[in-house]
């Protein structure tokens, strides 16, 4: 049953990736924006743009072009079908292998931000909960609305004042590793876990060091929106009849507490999925105020460079992780609450 | 569009509950709207010109009283710069001020294009049910799955970076939104009893539709325009600072912290933070906003 679940869920996804696609596609080639010039100056001859126009071969038909990017003409250039997303224009290499290389940085900061925000939350969601209009639920709930309403990137630099420049405990915003350091073999890609496989604790600690700050600085915006989330569902939990039968037969608050988190923390993982899915593209100014080189800087070059194969490569990616990580959630949902069967 | 109701139409919100969190909300969202009017040309300096001033810093508050009568007195060689000036030597008091023109007149257009757009194939999709309207409800689902972030960058960057295009990729980005607000709250409405009572006085189907679902159907839609008011400028910022928004030297909050970045790690923390405290104030304000009026339409 969950397995057919999965499948169809499976299959789904696939057909709106290619939707997706396909949409990315023409969407860039409607814009007018002229990728050749852009490469090839503005000041080029007639020969050279006619030339770079065939390497990238944007002289075929549109309809051909789409065939190629989709891989019915692997005898022309592998695509999606082959597991290609194409080649960079500006850099020469497979999106696939960069994608590889930046997404994991995004990933890591994007979950260790979440598992810290939930940390918070959840303790902080449920105390303001339990006396619902008081004076902690009140000043919770403006925290919540401030917090989920800030332009992140200017905290991150306010972060960036305050405990580099004048306070001198966190390094300079240049990245996961300071310059200096040779970084530990690429196995994951996860700084944190690469460093613990190559058996280097120390490199682990300069990389934590360095992901102190973006995390903080993430793990503020997000408690906002899932502090709001936890104390909703938790009021809610706290009024319906169970916890009123589970009071009334005398159960300990704290295994009273317990079923209520539960029955609170089911409806919100389908929150929690597409605050992840935001993140994935939204963590692209943090990103960028610490250098951290994720997904979002990489997006940021290929559009500000026009590298059209980079932006649908990094457009189906992030959405299909996105698709990945809601019906992940949804499996959790249906594991929490015993009411949903797939 | 001609069904619009004007916000009066609304119930009137119990006096009680307008506590002091609304009434800063409604002071910021006021002050800031005022100053998307008057902002530009109330600053001591021209918000797009250079002075010859470069990365001074602010006056401390000890000196400030001395500056302002010295000021109004005429007796300084240069109007003061309240909040000092950047690299470039722009006044940044008169770029802070001067933004709303910018930032507010983007988020405000955008919100208004995509609401109307999205609260009429909201209704569309609603109320009439057919494979065309299945059809909008699923390319409206791919449009959703878009990254918000580098979907808005891509259209900006590739359309060319000007006000009008990024306003039409913020209008793009939220259409989704709404069409699904409105096409929910329509589903509930249309089988109520005043839809059937209006076909039993003989209306057309598209006059039941436009005529009485459609202000019925209108609510979620509004209140959630200030929550998207206050998103749409963190997004116009949020793409100055990567450089896919508005060029400079337009007045933008976002260019602006953008401009500071480079040199707050050198201890210049200036450029960035004042513009920064607005934007951080003006969102805030939109947020609480939009948190009155839901639960003003929860309490009924």
């Amino acid at each position: 049953m969950l397995l057919k679940y999965v499948l169809r869920r499976l299959s789904i996804g696939l057909v709106q990736l290619l939707g997706l696609s396909i949409a990315v596609f023409f969407l860039i080639r409607l814009l007018p924006a002229d990728p050749v010039s852009r490469l090839v100056g503005m000041n080029a001859s007639k020969e050279a743009y006619a030339q770079a126009q065939m390497q990238l071969g944007l002289d075929r038909p549109v309809l051909t072009q789409l065939s190629i990017y989709l891989g019915f003409q692997p005898d022309v250039a592998p695509g999606l079908l082959q597991g290609s997303l194409g080649v960079s224009w500006v850099t020469g290499s497979q999106v696939t292998a960069e994608i590889a290389a930046y997404l994991p940085v995004t990933l890591e900061l994007v979950t260790l931000s979440f598992l810290f925000a939930f940390a918070v939350a959840v303790p902080v969601g449920m105390l303001s909960a339990l006396r619902p209009g008081g004076r902690a639920d009140k000043g919770v709930f403006l925290y919540s609305l401030f917090a989920g309403s800030q332009p992140e990137f200017w905290w991150g630099l306010l972060f960036v004042y305050v405990f580099f420049f004048q306070l001198g405990i966190a390094p300079a915003p240049l990245g996961l590793l300071s310059p200096m350091t040779t970084p530990p073999p690429h196995i994951t890609g996860f700084i944190l876990i690469d460093t613990l496989l190559a058996g280097q604790p120390a490199k682990f600690v300069e990389a934590a060091h360095h992901l102190m700050l973006p995390v903080l600085n993430l793990t503020f915006v997000l408690s906002g929106p899932i502090i709001k989330m936890v104390r909703q569902n938790m009021l809610r939990a706290l009024q319906s009849d169970f916890v009123l039968y589970a009071n009334s037969i005398g159960l300990p608050r704290k295994v009273v507490a317990r079923y209520a988190l539960r029955a609170a923390m089911a409806p919100s993982m389908t929150l929690i999925g597409i605050l992840y899915g935001f993140m994935l593209s939204g963590a692209v100014l943090v990103e960028t105020v610490f250098s951290l080189g994720g997904i979002g800087q990489y997006s940021v070059r290929s559009v500000l460079a026009f590298d059209y194969p980079a932006i649908q490569g990094v457009v189906l990616v992030i959405t299909a992780i996105s698709l990945i990580v809601y019906l992940l959630l949804d499996l959790i949902h249906a594991a929490i609450d015993p009411r949903i069967a797939y | 569009m001609s069904a619009l109701p004007d916000i009066d139409a609304l119930p009137a919100l119990p006096p009680k509950r307008i506590d002091w969190l609304f009434r800063i909300g409604l002071s910021i969202v006021i002050t800031v709207t005022v100053l998307a009017v008057i902002g530009p040309y109330i600053g001591p300096y021209d918000p797009t010109l250079t002075t010859v001033r470069v990365a001074q810093p602010p006056p401390s508050l000890l000196e400030l009283p001395g500056l302002l009568q010295g000021w109004f007195a005429g007796t300084l060689e240069y109007p003061p710069h309240f909040m000092g000036t950047d690299v470039s030597g722009y006044d940044i008091f008169s770029r802070v001020i001067a933004a709303p023109r910018t930032d507010l007149v983007i988020a405000l257009t955008a919100n208004v294009l995509s609401l109307g757009i999205g609260v009429f194939l909201g209704l569309i999709a609603g109320y009439f049910r057919n494979f065309a309207t299945e059809l909008l409800m699923r390319v409206s689902d791919v449009m959703q799955s878009f990254p918000v972030f580098i979907s808005a960058m891509v259209l900006v960057t590739l359309a060319g970076r000007s006000t009008s295009n990024i306003i039409i990729a913020l209008a793009f980005v939220y259409i989704p939104i709404y069409i699904r607000l409105t096409r929910a709250e329509v589903l509930s409405q249309k089988s109520r009893g005043f839809v059937e009572a209006a076909r039993a006085m003989g209306n057309t189907e598209i006059a039941i539709a436009l005529r009485h679902v459609l202000p019925n159907s209108l609510t979620p839609a509004l209140i959630q325009s200030s929550v998207t008011i206050g998103f749409a400028i963190l997004l116009t910022a949020g793409l100055s600072f990567v450089g896919a928004g508005v060029r400079p030297p337009t007045p933008e909050w976002g260019l602006m912290i953008s401009t500071g970045a480079n040199t707050i790690i050198l201890g210049e923390w200036w450029p960035s933070v004042f513009p920064g405290i607005a934007i951080s104030l003006t969102v805030f304000g939109f947020a609480v906003l939009g948190n009155a009026l839901e639960r003003r339409y929860e309490d009924g």
